[in-house]
C-alpha cells in the first residue's frame, strides 16, 4: 500500500534563499509524522507548498500513490488536505458553528442558513475524536486551547485525511498540550495521518511516530520516535552537540531589590487579577513564579513594569516605591523587561536593528544631543551588541522584522542587557524559540544573576521555572500560594499547586523530598 | 500595526545569510522597486483616461460609427482627440517650449517681457498650485507616520487660511518681515490647535480620531461660514474676507498674472524640515515607533498620548501653513470655496507619496501640475476638467492595491511591501 | 504575451463599464424639459463656419456648481448659447471648482483672446476687476455685480475692486424684488390656510431681496382685499428671518418645508438654490404645500416637481448675458450697470403652468395690473413696506 502522502524532490527558492533544496517526505495512513526543524529551517515553506500557497520550482506530489498538483487551498481541501495554522484562522466575534460552517454553509431550502445541521456534525466530530467543543460558545470568549480545537473541528468537518498543525503547541499550556495529544491519538486512531510542524524535542518524542528534520532547507535525516532521544535530534537539528542541561552555581542572594505586598491590580476588563500577591526578589537570585497562564502573572508584571496602574498595595524597587511610575520612569531605575510577546511589545518590527536595540535609549546621551539623534552611534553601538550578542543579522539596517524569532529574542536581551540594571523581569523569555536560542537566553540570564542581578522569571512552562529558578513562587488565582527553593521543588506538589489545591492538601498528596532532581531543558 | 512600509521576508531567516555588502547593493534597485509601481500606476491611469477621452468626444464617436467604411478616419480621431488632449494638458501644466523660445525672443527683439512670461505662466502656475498639496500632505504623511487618519486637513486647511487672513488684513504698518512671519505662524497656529484637539481626545478618551476629524471639519465648515458672513467679513455684502495688506503677502517672483511665490519654497523647506524632524530626532523616533507599534512604544517607556498630541499638532500647523500660503501667496482673501477639498486631496498625496516627505513632494508635483494644466485641456481640447479626477483616482487606486499593477505588468513581487497607515476601529 | 494580454482585458472592462455609461454622461437635458435650459457641459460647441466676418469670441467663467447647476451658471450659459445660435458668435467656458481657479480660468480666456468675458458671480468681484484693469481692450460681463464697489474710505485694491466704474466691464444687476413682489401676491391670493412662507440659503442681499419683495407682495394684497395673510420667514422691518445656512442640503430643504407647514404654511418661496427641491420634494408627497420656484421656471429646470410649482420668480440671467453679447457685437458695449427690471424684461413671473386652471381670472387680471403699476412706478416695493 503507498504511503498517504508523499513529497518527492521538492525544491523552491526565494530570491537570495533556497528555502527547501530536494526535500523527500512520506506519511503512512494512520500514521504521525513530525516535522522537526529550527524556526527558518523550511518547514513552514514546504507546508505551505503541500497546502497550495506556494508552487514548488521542481518536484513531485503524490497523494495516495497517485501524482498531483495543488494550485490553491482548495485544491489542497478537496484532495484532503486541512491545516491548522499557528495563527488561527477564526473569527472572534462569532460562535464555533459560524466559524466551522465559513465558507461552506449548508443552506435550508437554498436560503436559510442551516446552523443545526453543522452543529450536530460538530458534535459528532467532537465525539468521534475527543475534541472538547461547545458548539455555541463565542471564539473570542474560548481559551486558546479550546480556539485550536474549533479549528482541528474545521479541517475535520470538510473532511480532511491528512492534517497538518503548524507548532500547533506553541500557544499552549502544558495541560492543553496533553489534551492535544489525546486528540491527534484518537485522530490516528480512527484513521487519519498527521503531520506535526515542530521544534519541541519532548513534545515529538511524545507524539510522532516517524520524525523528519530539516535544517536549512534540506533533510537531514528521518528517523523512527523509538530509535530517537533528545540529544540526537538536537544535534541533528542545530548542527551541532547541544547542552541540554542548565548548569549553574549556587546562588548567593544579597539585599532584597524588588519587594511586592498585598498587591491588586485589575486587568483591562476591570477584573481583579492580582489578589493580594506578595514576595520579594533579591539581588543575585532568580525568583520563578510558576503558574497556568492567566493566573494574572500578566496584570502583576504590567503593574512592575508601570504598564498598569497599582489599585492597592506596595511595590518598591531598591526601597523605592513604585506607585504611579510612568513605564519610562521604572526603566530608568534600572529595571530591564523582557516582554512575553516580543513582536507586539518587544520590538517595532517594522524599525532596523539598530534602532531597535536603543528603543529604550535612544533619548539619552550618547544617542541624542538635545533633540538630534546621533546616528551614528546608535549604528556603532548596535554593531557592537550585535556582535557581542551574536545576533545573526545581515547588518544592523535591516528591519527587525526579517530575523529568526531566536534573533528578535537576542535583540531585546542586547538592548535590555546592555543597559545598566538591577532587576530582570522576563516574561517566558524563550517562548516559541529554537533550541540553540533557548540555551544562549538561558545562559545569559544566569550570567546576570551572577553579576548580582535580581531576576523575575514569569513563565508556564515548569520545566523551565525549575531549571533556571533559585526559588520559586506559584501564584494561583491572582495570589502566591507558596513560595519554596527550587532545591527541594517536587513536580507533583507544584502541579497541584498550580491547580489550585491547598498547600497543606497538596503536601499530604505529594510530600516534599529533599532528592536532587534532574534538571533539564524544556524544548 | 505598521505605519511605515515594511519588508517581509516569505521565510523569515531569508536575509540572514546574506553577506553585507548585499544590504547595501540592494538600496539602488530597492528605490527603483518602490518607484516602480507609482510610476506603472500613472501610466495606467492615463491610457485608462485616454479611452474616457476619446469615448467622450463626439468626432471620435462619430468616426467609429462609419468605423467599417474608413477604419482609418476612426483610429485618426481617436489618436487627434487624445494628443490634443493631453497636449493641452501638457502645455498648460509645463508650457510650450516653442512659446517660451518665442518670448525669449521677442523679449530680446522688442524688451517686452510680457510674451515670454505668459510662455512661462503655466509652469509657475503648477509650481503655485502644488505648493498647498506638498504642505496637506505632509501633514496627512505625519499622521500617517504616528498611526493616525487625519481626515481633518480640510478643515485645518481652512481654520489656518482664517487665521493668517485676519492677522493679515486686520493689523497694518507692519514691515514685511514682522507681519509675513506672523501671519504664516498664525495660519500654522491656527491648524495646529485644531489639530491638536482630535489628537489629544484620541489620546485621553481613545476616541477615533477618524469620527473626531470629521466632526472638527464640520465644526471648521460652519464656523467659517459664520465668520465669513460676521467678524471676518469685509464691509459690503460679499460673504469674503477683506483683502490681505501687502505687507503680509508671500511676495511673487513675476507680475500678474503669474501667482509663482515664496510658498513653494517654503513648502520644500517644510518637508526637509518633516524629513528630519521625523527621521533625525528622539520626538520624530517616538513618533514613528508609536506609528509602527503603540505597544511596543508604551512598552518601551514612550508617552502614547503626548506623542498623539504632538503628531496631530505638527500635522495640523502643516495643514494650517497649507491654507496660510495659500491665502497669503495666491488668494489674498478668503471666500466660501477657498478650498476645494485641499485637505482630502492631501489624503491621495500621503498615499501616493508613501508618507514619506521626498514621496510627498513628488505625489504633490504630480497632483498639482495635472489640475494646474486641466483648465488649459478644458479651454482648448474640450476635454471636462473631471478626466484630471478619473486619472488621479485610478492612479491612487492603483498605488493603494499594487497587487493589480503587478497583475498587469506581471512583476513579480519580491519583497511583500505592506503599507499599513493607520489602525482600524479600535482592536 | 500573457502581459499584454491582461492588459488588453483590464482595458477592455474599463472600455465596457465607459460604453456602458458613456451616452448617459452626455445625454443632453432629461426628455422632460420642454426647451433644454441646460446645456451638456461636454459639448463645447465649436465655431459657426457659415460666417466670414471675424466672430466675436465670448468665454463665461462660471462660480462653483459649473454649467449645469440649473441656476446662474447654467442661465448664463444659456445666454451665450442663445447668442452663438442667434449672432453667430463662439463660446466656451471653464468652470471655477475653487477661488484660486477664478483668475486662472480668466487668465485661460484671456490667453485665448477672448473678445468678451462673462463671469458669474459676485465671487468672481474681485478677480474680474484686477483682469479687466489690465485688459482694456477685453469686455467683460459680471452677473450679479456691479463696480464701483468701494465705499467711503474704503482703499481700492485692498477692501474692495474699483473705486470707479470700469468702462470695459458692465455688471448684471436684477431688481428681484419686483418679481418677488408679484409671486407674494400671487401666493396670498392662494393660499387656503392664511399663511405663506418663504426661507433662504444664507443671508446675502441676492437672497434677502427675493424675500423682501415676496413680503411686500403678500402686504400689498392684504391692502388690496382687506385680508390678514401671513407670511413666515421673513420680516422686512427687522430684516430677520429664515435661513437653512447652505446652498445645498435638499434634506435641509425637505425639514424646513416640515416645519413650515406645522406652522401653518401651505405656499413656500425658497429661496436657497437646490435646497428648495427638497422642500418641492417634500411638497409632492405629502401634497400639504404648494411652491414658488426662484432663479429659473422650475417648471422647466425641474420639471419632476411640476405637480406643486406654482409659479416661480424667474431672475433671466440669460437674456442679460445675451444683451450684452448682442451689444458688443453691434459695437454698442458699454461699461456700468444693467439693472434688469419687470420695466425691462429682464424679470418676471412665470406662468402657471399645471395650475393655470386653478388660478383664479380674477387673480390673475390683478397680477396684470400690479406688473403694470410696479413698471409704470405707481406701486414700489419700498412704498409699500414702508406703509404701516
Amino acid at each position: 500500500m503507498p504511503p498517504v502522502l508523499e513529497l518527492r524532490g521538492i525544491t523552491k527558492s526565494f530570491p537570495g534563499v533556497l528555502a527547501n533544496d530536494a526535500i523527500d517526505l512520506s506519511v503512512e495512513k494512520g500514521k504521525i509524522l513530525a516535522l522537526l526543524g529550527e524556526n527558518g529551517a523550511g518547514k513552514t515553506t514546504l507546508m505551505n507548498i503541500l497546502y497550495g500557497l506556494y508552487k514548488p520550482d521542481k518536484g513531485q506530489i503524490f497523494i495516495n500513490g497517485e501524482e498531483v498538483t495543488i494550485h490553491d487551498p482548495s485544491d489542497a481541501i478537496a484532495r484532503g488536505i486541512g491545516m491548522v495554522h499557528q495563527h488561527f484562522m477564526l473569527i472572534p466575534v462569532m460562535t464555533a458553528t459560524e466559524n466551522v460552517m465559513l465558507g461552506v454553509e449548508p443552506t435550508r431550502s437554498g436560503i436559510f442558513l442551516d446552523k443545526a445541521k453543522v452543529s450536530k456534525r460538530i458534535l459528532e466530530i467532537s465525539k468521534q475524536y475527543d475534541l472538547e467543543v461547545d458548539p455555541q460558545a463565542c471564539i473570542g470568549d474560548l481559551p486558546v486551547g479550546a480556539q485550536q480545537r474549533v479549528e482541528i473541528i474545521k479541517v475535520l468537518y470538510r473532511q480532511a485525511d491528512i492534517l497538518i498543525l503548524d507548532e500547533p503547541t506553541a500557544v499552549l499550556t502544558p495541560q492543553e498540550v496533553e489534551g492535544l495529544f489525546k486528540v491527534l491519538r484518537s485522530m490516528v486512531a480512527n484513521g487519519k495521518s498527521v503531520i506535526f510542524i515542530t521544534h519541541k524535542l519532548k513534545e515529538v518524542l511524545a507524539i510522532a511516530d516517524t520524525i523528519t528534520v530539516l535544517r536549512n532547507g534540506r533533510v537531514v535525516g528521518t528517523v523512527n520516535a523509538k530509535d530517537a532521544s533528545q540529544e540526537k535530534l538536537a544535534a541533528m537539528m542545530v548542527g551541532r552537540e547541544v547542552n541540554l542541561v542548565v548548569k549553574k552555581k549556587t546562588a548567593t542572594p544579597k539585599d532584597v531589590v524588588l519587594s511586592v505586598k498585598d498587591l491588586y491590580v485589575r486587568d483591562e476588563r476591570q477584573n481583579l487579577t492580582v489578589n493580594g500577591a506578595s514576595f520579594e526578589v533579591r539581588a543575585g537570585e532568580i525568583l520563578g513564579i510558576a503558574g497556568v497562564q492567566g493566573n494574572g502573572q500578566t496584570e502583576l508584571v504590567h503593574t512592575l513594569t508601570g504598564l498598569a496602574p497599582v489599585v492597592r498595595g506596595e511595590i518598591s524597587i531598591m526601597d523605592k516605591p513604585v506607585r504611579h511610575s510612568s513605564p519610562r520612569n521604572v526603566l530608568e531605575r534600572g529595571v530591564a523587561h523582557i516582554p512575553e510577546d516580543r513582536q507586539r511589545h518587544g520590538l517595532i518590527l517594522s524599525f532596523p536593528v539598530h534602532d531597535n536595540l536603543v528603543l529604550c535609549t535612544y533619548y539619552q546621551p550618547p544617542f541624542a544631543k538635545g533633540l538630534a539623534l546621533q546616528q551614528k552611534v546608535i549604528v556603532e553601538t548596535a554593531e557592537k551588541l550585535v556582535t557581542q550578542f551574536d545576533v545573526r543579522t545581515p547588518n544592523v539596517f535591516v528591519p527587525v522584522s526579517t530575523l529568526s524569532g531566536g534573533n528578535q529574542q537576542k535583540v531585546i536581551v542586547a538592548r535590555e542587557f546592555s543597559r545598566p540594571i538591577q532587576l530582570l523581569i522576563a516574561s517566558q523569555p524563550t517562548r516559541g524559540l529554537d533550541v540553540g536560542s533557548i540555551e544562549y537566553i538561558h545562559n545569559r540570564i544566569i550570567e546576570k544573576r551572577d553579576e548580582g542581578t535580581a531576576v523575575l522569571l514569569v513563565s508556564p512552562e515548569l520545566d523551565e521555572i525549575i531549571a533556571l529558578s533559585d526559588r520559586i513562587a506559584v501564584m494561583y488565582k491572582g495570589k502566591i500560594v507558596d513560595i519554596l527553593p527550587a532545591a527541594k521543588v517536587n513536580k507533583t506538589y507544584l502541579g497541584l499547586l498550580m491547580a489550585g489545591v491547598k498547600p497543606s492538601e497538596a503536601l499530604e498528596a505529594a510530600p516534599a523530598t529533599t532528592q536532587e532532581i534532574e534538571v533539564e531543558r524544556v524544548f | 500595526m505598521n505605519a511605515k512600509v515594511t519588508q517581509t521576508n516569505p521565510e523569515g531567516s531569508a536575509q540572514k545569510e546574506a553577506p553585507k555588502s548585499e544590504g547595501e547593493r540592494k538600496k539602488g534597485s530597492k528605490f527603483l522597486q518602490i518607484l516602480l509601481v507609482p510610476i506603472l500606476a500613472l501610466l495606467t491611469g492615463f491610457i485608462i483616461g485616454a479611452i474616457v477621452i476619446a469615448l467622450s468626444n463626439d468626432a471620435v464617436i462619430a468616426a467609429y460609427r462609419n468605423f467599417f467604411h474608413a477604419p482609418g478616419a476612426a483610429l485618426a480621431a481617436t489618436w487627434k482627440a487624445i494628443v490634443t488632449a493631453y497636449g493641452a494638458l501638457f502645455n498648460g501644466s509645463i508650457g510650450s517650449f516653442t512659446e517660451i523660445r518665442q518670448g525669449i525672443q521677442s523679449y530680446y527683439a522688442t524688451g517686452d517681457s510680457k510674451p515670454f512670461l505668459l510662455a512661462i505662466y503655466p509652469f509657475t502656475e503648477s509650481l503655485a498650485t502644488v505648493t498647498p498639496y506638498i504642505l496637506a500632505g505632509l501633514a496627512v504623511a505625519v499622521g500617517f507616520k504616528c498611526g493616525l487618519f487625519n481626515i481633518g486637513a480640510e478643515g485645518q486647511f481652512g481654520i489656518g487660511a482664517l487665521c493668517s487672513a485676519f492677522v493679515g488684513y486686520s493689523i497694518h504698518g507692519l514691515p514685511w518681515f514682522i507681519h509675513l512671519p506672523l501671519a504664516l505662524l498664525a495660519g500654522a497656529a491656527g491648524g495646529a490647535l485644531w489639530g491638536a484637539i482630535p489628537g489629544y481626545l484620541k489620546g485621553l478618551t481613545g476616541a477615533h480620531e477618524v469620527v473626531i476629524t470629521i466632526m472638527m471639519n464640520y465644526i471648521s465648515f460652519r464656523l467659517s461660514d459664520w465668520l465669513l458672513n460676521g467678524p471676518m467679513k469685509a464691509p459690503g455684502y460679499r460673504p469674503l474676507t477683506p483683502v490681505v495688506e501687502s505687507s503680509a503677502m508671500l511676495p511673487r517672483f513675476f507680475p500678474d498674472p503669474l501667482r509663482f511665490n515664496w510658498g513653494f519654497f517654503l513648502a520644500l523647506a517644510m518637508a526637509v524640515f518633516v524629513y528630519w524632524f521625523l527621521f533625525k530626532t528622539t520626538i520624530g523616533f517616538e513618533i514613528r515607533a508609536v506609528g509602527a507599534n503603540p505597544d511596543g512604544a508604551r512598552y518601551a517607556g514612550m508617552n502614547i498620548v503626548r506623542n498623539f498630541v504632538i503628531a496631530m499638532t505638527l500635522s495640523g500647523g502643516l495643514a494650517g501653513l497649507a491654507g496660510a500660503t495659500q491665502v497669503l501667496g495666491i488668494d489674498h482673501w478668503v471666500g466660501q470655496g477657498f478650498s476645494a477639498g485641499y485637505g482630502f486631496d492631501s489624503i491621495a498625496i500621503a498615499l501616493l507619496g508613501q508618507s514619506h516627505p521626498l514621496g510627498v513632494v513628488l505625489a504633490a508635483l504630480l497632483w498639482g501640475t495635472l489640475r494646474s494644466g486641466a483648465t488649459r485641456m478644458q479651454s482648448l481640447a474640450g476635454v471636462p476638467i473631471e478626466i484630471i479626477s478619473i486619472i488621479q483616482g485610478l492612479v491612487i487606486v492603483f498605488v493603494a492595491a499594487p497587487a493589480f499593477i503587478r497583475w498587469i505588468y506581471r512583476i513579480r513581487a519580491i519583497s511583500v511591501q505592506t503599507t499599513v497607515l493607520t489602525r482600524g476601529w479600535g482592536k | 504575451m500573457k502581459r499584454i494580454s491582461n492588459i488588453f482585458a483590464v482595458l477592455a472592462v474599463f472600455v465596457l463599464l465607459l460604453t456602458a455609461c458613456g451616452p448617459a454622461a452626455t445625454t443632453v437635458a432629461p426628455a422632460t424639459s420642454v426647451p433644454p435650459v441646460v446645456v451638456p457641459p461636454t459639448a463645447v460647441p465649436a465655431v459657426p463656419t457659415n460666417t466670414l466676418a471675424p466672430t466675436l469670441k465670448v468665454g463665461e467663467v462660471t462660480d462653483f456648481g459649473g454649467v449645469d447647476d440649473k441656476s446662474f451658471n447654467a442661465l448664463g450659459w444659456k445666454g451665450v448659447t442663445d447668442a452663438i445660435a442667434q449672432l453667430g458668435v463662439s463660446g466656451k467656458f471653464l468652470e471655477s471648482n475653487v477661488q484660486s481657479d477664478y483668475a486662472k480660468n480668466i487668465q485661460q480666456m484671456l490667453s485665448e483672446n477672448m473678445d468678451l468675458i462673462i463671469t458669474v458671480g459676485f465671487n468672481l468681484g474681485i478677480d474680474t476687476a484686477i483682469a479687466a484693469k489690465a485688459n482694456p481692450n477685453t469686455k467683460f460681463a459680471i452677473v450679479d455685480y456691479t463696480f464701483p464697489d468701494c465705499w467711503p474710505g474704503a482703499v481700492e485694491g485692498t477692501d474692495c475692486a474699483s473705486a470707479t466704474e470700469l468702462p470695459n466691464v458692465r455688471g448684471l444687476t436684477f431688481q428681484t424684488d419686483e418679481a418677488a413682489f408679484l409671486a407674494g401676491y400671487l401666493a396670498a391670493g392662494m393660499t387656503t390656510t392664511g399663511k405663506v412662507a418663504t426661507f433662504g440659503g444664507i443671508a446675502y442681499p441676492s437672497v434677502t431681496i427675493f424675500m423682501k419683495g415676496f413680503e411686500a407682495g403678500v402686504k400689498y394684497y392684504n391692502q388690496k382685499h382687506n385680508t390678514t395673510v401671513a407670511i413666515i420667514g421673513w420680516d422686512n422691518a427687522t430684516t430677520t428671518g429664515l435661513f437653512t445656512g447652505n446652498f445645498s442640503s435638499t434634506d435641509d430643504g425637505k425639514s424646513f418645508a416640515t416645519s413650515l407647514v406645522q406652522e401653518g404654511a401651505d405656499i413656500i418661496m425658497p429661496v436657497a438654490g437646490p435646497v428648495g427641491l427638497g422642500s418641492a420634494a417634500y411638497c409632492q408627497t405629502s401634497a400639504k404645500c404648494l411652491i414658488i420656484g426662484v432663479d429659473t421656471d422650475w417648471f422647466v429646470s425641474a420639471n419632476e416637481y411640476a405637480s406643486v410649482l406654482l409659479s416661480s420668480v424667474q431672475k433671466k440671467v440669460d437674456v442679460a448675458v445675451f444683451k450684452a453679447i448682442q451689444d458688443a457685437v453691434n459695437g454698442t458695449f458699454t461699461g456700468g450697470t444693467d439693472n434688469a427690471t419687470l420695466a425691462s424684461g429682464g424679470l418676471d413671473l412665470a406662468p402657471f403652468h399645471n395650475f393655470d386652471s386653478q388660478v383664479p381670472q380674477t387673480l390673475k387680471d390683478e397680477i396684470a395690473q400690479v406688473k403694470a403699476d410696479i413698471i409704470s412706478g405707481a406701486v414700489t416695493v419700498d412704498g409699500v413696506l414702508a406703509t404701516p
